[in-house]
């Protein structure tokens, strides 16, 4: 049988819905890892006693490790443990949230102790409860001090959701993966990936840039 | 009133507050005065709760302000101007003022805001009202300090150094603010620099040094050449203060 190495309609279908998983897993654990990330920013800054010191510990050993080998232990070291069944979209989706957590939490706590001491300790004086102080005065501040940090964040964190091509997941590097072996044209087949994932990129910067600049526009103080 | 019985506060191995006693009653301005680094900062700091006490016991209208619960009732009848007027950035003048009636006095919206005006409009800050503070003056600042304070219709006035950050000018803007509200009885503990001001607005004196009170007496004694003034230490502080 004669190898069909010739490019089709067919393939910018098969790379569209390659960029759509990538792109689905991408928000779905930017939302997760926002979440999560914000959370454990939130129980550091009640200083809630041993549960701060067991996140601080856990997101240092998710920053220090490999994502490969985070993805590895919780898609095939999980199910050896726990006996459970985790298919190649849920381990993606565990691992690049918790990842995600981690650094969003490192963004979090140091936007949260950007603010200055003297502002949080006028607003408490004048009664407010700590939610309503990070609520009212850290909260606006911090997502501000934060935007730019986070953007660079998530345009890093795009790239490595190709990582979980090698359990099988079918995003867009696997796409690339399986064009490659029917084409055997890797040069066209992997700077085409690249783009796509380079465009993306480029867009999530771009978002990133008109939203900081909306949240500091309706501000005067970005002098400060 | 507000009383303070016996305060202790230290810093690690220095001590700060060593022994403070204190009264303040409705309608007094009390000018505490004293050297750099004699505990002035610190004491206004323990009234308000911002620091634990190690020993002592303060009480504002009864509330003890080392009880959590009872600090929020104190902390609703006193209110701090602060030295570098420790305005929220992202807020203009307005919200400023009105986000503590808002939250913690539950006032509406319109309500607060409206207050807020009035009260930036009575110190001349009505056409800054929504700016923020970063496109405000030194003096503008404080102006906005001293109506984010007297927006809570606090019993008591906490004002420490108020205008030690602004230029004389701009000190002058102030201080004309607080002759006013002393003449309408408003309580304060008046920490300051400002003696010959001090000396026209209060009723009492009162002389911080090294973490001890070492004299509080009427202002007219605290003057006068057989009270305040012959405590040598007195005698030598205000000379020295009255030649800078
Ligand atoms: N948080 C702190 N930690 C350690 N030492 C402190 C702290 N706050 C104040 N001190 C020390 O306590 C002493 C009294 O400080 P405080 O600010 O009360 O003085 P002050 O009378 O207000 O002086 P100034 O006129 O300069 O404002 C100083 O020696 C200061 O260094
Ligand atoms: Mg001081």
């Amino acid at each position: 049988m004669m190898r069909y190495t010739s490019f089709t309609s067919y393939d910018f279908i098969l790379l569209a819905q390659g960029l759509g998983v990538s792109l689905a897993l991408f928000l779905a654990t930017t939302l997760i890892g926002l979440f999560v990330g914000t959370m454990w920013a939130i129980i550091r800054f009640y200083r809630v006693p041993v549960l701060t010191q067991f996140i601080t510990f856990f997101a240092e050993l998710l920053k220090n490790s490999p994502v490969l080998v985070q993805l590895f232990l919780v898609f095939f070291g999980l199910p050896a443990l726990a006996k459970i069944n985790i298919t190649p979209v849920e381990a993606a989706v565990i691992t690049l949230s918790g990842n995600t957590a981690a650094f969003i939490y490192v963004i979090a706590v140091s936007a949260i102790e950007s603010i200055g001491r003297d502002q949080i300790e006028s607003a408490r004086v004048f009664g407010l409860s700590r939610w309503q102080v990070l609520r009212h005065v850290i909260a606006p501040q911090a997502v501000a001090f934060a935007i730019g940090p986070l953007t660079g964040l998530l345009v890093n964190q795009l790239q490595v959701t190709s990582l979980i091509s090698v359990i099988g997941v079918v995003d867009l590097t696997k796409i690339g993966n399986i064009l490659n072996l029917r084409t055997l044209k890797p040069f066209i087949v992997w700077t085409v990936v690249g783009g796509l994932y380079y465009v993306t990129a480029k867009l999530i910067a771009y978002g990133g840039a008109r939203l900081e600049q909306r949240l500091r526009a309706h501000t005067a103080w970005k002098g400060l | 009133m507000i009383s303070v019985r016996g305060v202790r506060k230290s810093f690690g191995s220095a001590t700060v507050l060593d022994g403070i006693d204190l009264e303040v009653h409705r309608g007094e301005v009390v000018s505490i005065l004293g050297s750099s680094g004699s505990g002035k900062s610190t004491l206004v700091r323990c009234i308000n709760g911002l620091e634990k006490l190690d020993g002592g016991r303060i009480t504002v209208d009864d509330f003890d302000v080392s009880h959590p619960k009872q600090l929020a009732e104190a902390r609703k009848r006193s209110a701090t101007v602060f030295q570098l007027f420790n305005l929220y950035p992202h807020m203009t003048a307005v919200q400023n003022v009105t986000l503590a009636p808002i939250q913690v006095l539950k006032q509406s919206r319109t309500q607060a805001e409206s207050a807020a005006r009035a009260l930036l409009d009575s110190v001349g800050l009505g056409a800054r009202a929504d700016a923020y503070p970063a496109q405000l003056s030194g003096g503008q600042r404080q102006r906005v300090g001293i109506c984010r304070a007297l927006a809570m219709k606090p019993s008591y006035l906490l004002l420490d150094e108020i205008t030690s950050a602004l230029d004389p000018e701009m000190t002058a803007e102030v201080l004309s603010i607080l002759a006013r509200l002393a003449k309408t009885g408003t309580t304060m503990v008046f920490v300051t620099h400002e003696i010959e001001f001090a000396r026209t607005i209060s009723s009492r004196i009162v002389f911080l040094d090294k973490g001890q009170l070492v004299v509080d007496l009427p202002t007219g004694q605290f003057f006068a050449p057989d009270g305040g003034m012959s405590k040598p230490r007195i005698a030598q502080f205000l000379s020295k203060m009255r030649k800078d």
